[in-house]
């Protein structure tokens, strides 16, 4: 039998007075998963995830997280939950070792490994207003995983953290997902959520309107891929040859310019071809679709950046890491 | 101490101990103007404070004017200044127990006014001396029951009030006039009857009158005892429930 889902939740809703955020929203997080929830701003998932954490009442809708109701087992759920919120803080005279004191429980790690894995043991005396943006951050992250939870929230992780600091960061979720703890993701970043996620859910207007992996995401609504190259004189058999080359959907020719759109396969395809004409190409350039391509597709529910059809796919197709 | 209460209190008495500006309004102002206040009416009985001497008096009023500060002026600030930056919310989703933060204010709270009224008398005893305690009982109940009240009032305005601004300036403007009014202004005797009236079912009036009137001899107050105790028991139940993570 296979294991329950860590959260699932079913037409959640929530408004702030006259202003609907979250608007019938399902999702699940299978256990073990990293789940991404992404979207544009204001589209409800801090909400979404303030919901399951039971820091928010719903208006409406199911949710079992953990096997809890956030609102009414908020006091059993919360120990098991470990979040880096958006938008909070701590106080300002603080120091980083008696932060660690202060979050830790029985169930704690050990707070000096802790600090030592993500490059703030030697601010351990330091008062929290003097912190980085992405010391703060760092110390958010220990403090979401200290008490060695079961689920794992992060909310704009990597927020204000240099590139190495990201790489860290990543790798640290990593490990704690290969430790068998589930995490649900909320970000911006989607060569975060691209490294990250094994599922993504995309939120817009308080719904899901698609969900799946990357991988699955990019296919459905940004395949296309566009190369580039110089060819001052192509020969007409070569423009002829690419058109016909299969999955290829559109060749146009701007004085040297040559650009060559279709399914992503036509990569392999129109390389292939070049190698046989010659000169070969010096300046090709491949675009290759991403998430990021993906969601802007989604989220504007028309056609694709590449100049193709892009439909919204209704959320019961699949939720995050569903039951297939 | 390792319960979460535990942990809050050690942290909070932590950082307060790093707030200059706080730990000056509740420890410095009650004795500095218990000083002036006191040297101004000096040490000779006198019919308008009931026939004591005016300086023991005050010594015996400022007590509470450390309750109220604590309560009314730094409390406010610092619980909405949290929710403002969103430090409860991050309290409530470490899954602190619900209302360990509101127990660990009380705690912080009794705790300072317990120092702040220790080092009141200390500098008091040597300057006016403190006046002989005829009725400890009812001062030893009237006391903490003040300081519950008031320590639960200022962690309500803190839960109600949107910014650390809003508290400071609603908890000023609470805290003068009660001052004024209540505990270190001019006697009731000299107050116009209107005046009088005003400040007669003020909260820091009634602890006052709970812990003065024993103090010196002048009476019970069972009356002002009895407004204190409702007080303290209404604002901690609030308090508590506003302030559950």
């Amino acid at each position: 039998m296979s294991e329950p889902d860590v959260v699932s939740v079913r037409g959640l809703r929530k408004s702030y007075r006259a202003r609907v955020v979250v608007d019938g929203l399902d999702l699940d997080v299978p256990a073990g998963e990293i789940v991404g929830l992404i979207g544009a701003n204001g589209a409800g998932k801090t909400t979404t995830v303030e919901c399951v954490q039971g820091l928010r009442r719903p208006d409406a809708g199911t949710l079992r997280v953990l096997g809890y109701d956030p609102v009414t087992q908020a006091g059993q759920l919360r120990p098991l939950v470990g979040s880096q919120l958006q938008d909070s803080a701590l106080p300002d005279r603080l120091r980083v070792a008696e932060a660690i004191d202060l979050f830790s429980t029985a169930r704690a790690r050990a707070g000096g490994e802790l600090l030592e894995q993500f490059g703030l043991a030697a601010r351990r005396r330091s008062v929290f207003s003097s912190l980085s943006g992405g010391e703060r951050q760092r110390l958010f992250l220990i403090l979401a995983l200290l008490n060695r939870p079961r689920l794992v929230i992060l909310d704009e992780l990597t927020q204000g953290l240099d590139p190495a600091a990201r790489r860290n960061v990543w790798a640290a979720v990593r490990q704690l997902n290969d430790e068998g703890t589930t995490v649900l993701l909320v970000t911006h970043e989607m060569d975060e959520a691209e490294a990250l996620c094994g599922q993504v859910a995309v939120m817009r207007s308080g719904r899901v309107v698609d969900a799946g992996a990357p991988a699955d995401l990019v296919e459905r609504h940004a395949s296309t891929a566009t190369i580039r190259f110089s060819m001052p004189d192509p020969p007409a058999g070569l423009l002829d040859l690419l058109r016909r080359l299969d999955g290829v959907r559109q060749v146009e020719r701007s004085g040297a310019l040559v650009t060559v759109r279709g399914h992503r396969r036509i990569i392999a395809y129109v390389g292939a071809a070049l190698v046989r004409w010659e000169p070969v190409p010096t300046d090709l350039s491949v675009h290759v679709p991403s998430l990021e391509d993906a969601l802007l597709g989604l989220l504007n529910g028309e056609t694709g950046e590449h100049g193709e059809p892009v439909a919204c796919t209704p959320a019961d197709k699949e939720l995050a890491g569903g039951r297939r | 101490m390792s319960t979460a209460v535990g942990r809050l209190v050690r942290a909070e008495l932590a950082l307060m101990t790093r707030d200059p500006l706080v730990l000056t309004f509740v420890f410095a102002f009650p004795i500095v103007t218990m000083l002036i206040i006191g040297g101004a009416f000096g040490t000779t009985p006198d019919q308008a404070f009931d026939g004591v001497n005016p300086a023991h008096w005050y010594v015996a009023s400022y007590l509470t004017v450390v309750i109220a500060a604590t309560g009314l002026v730094m409390l406010p600030v610092h619980l909405a200044s949290y929710r403002e930056r969103g430090v409860l919310r991050r309290f409530a989703a470490a899954g602190f127990p619900r209302w360990s933060f509101a127990i660990a204010q009380l705690i912080v709270g009794l705790l300072t006014t317990a120092v702040a009224c220790a080092l009141l008398l200390a500098v008091a005893a040597p300057v006016y001396g403190v006046p002989v305690v005829h009725d400890g009982w009812r001062v030893a109940v009237a006391l903490p029951l003040g300081a519950i009240a008031f320590v639960s009032i200022g962690v309500l305005l803190g839960s109600l009030l949107p910014s650390a601004r809003a508290a400071q300036a609603v908890g000023l403007l609470i805290f003068f006039p009660s001052f004024l009014l209540g505990a270190g202004g001019p006697p009731p005797h000299v107050m116009g009857s209107v005046v009088r009236q005003v400040a007669g079912p003020l909260p820091l009036t009634l602890l006052t009158n709970a812990v003065r009137a024993p103090w010196l001899g002048l009476g019970p107050a069972t009356g002002s005892l009895i407004g204190v105790a409702v007080l303290a028991v209404a604002a901690t139940v609030v308090a508590a429930y506003r302030t559950a993570l």
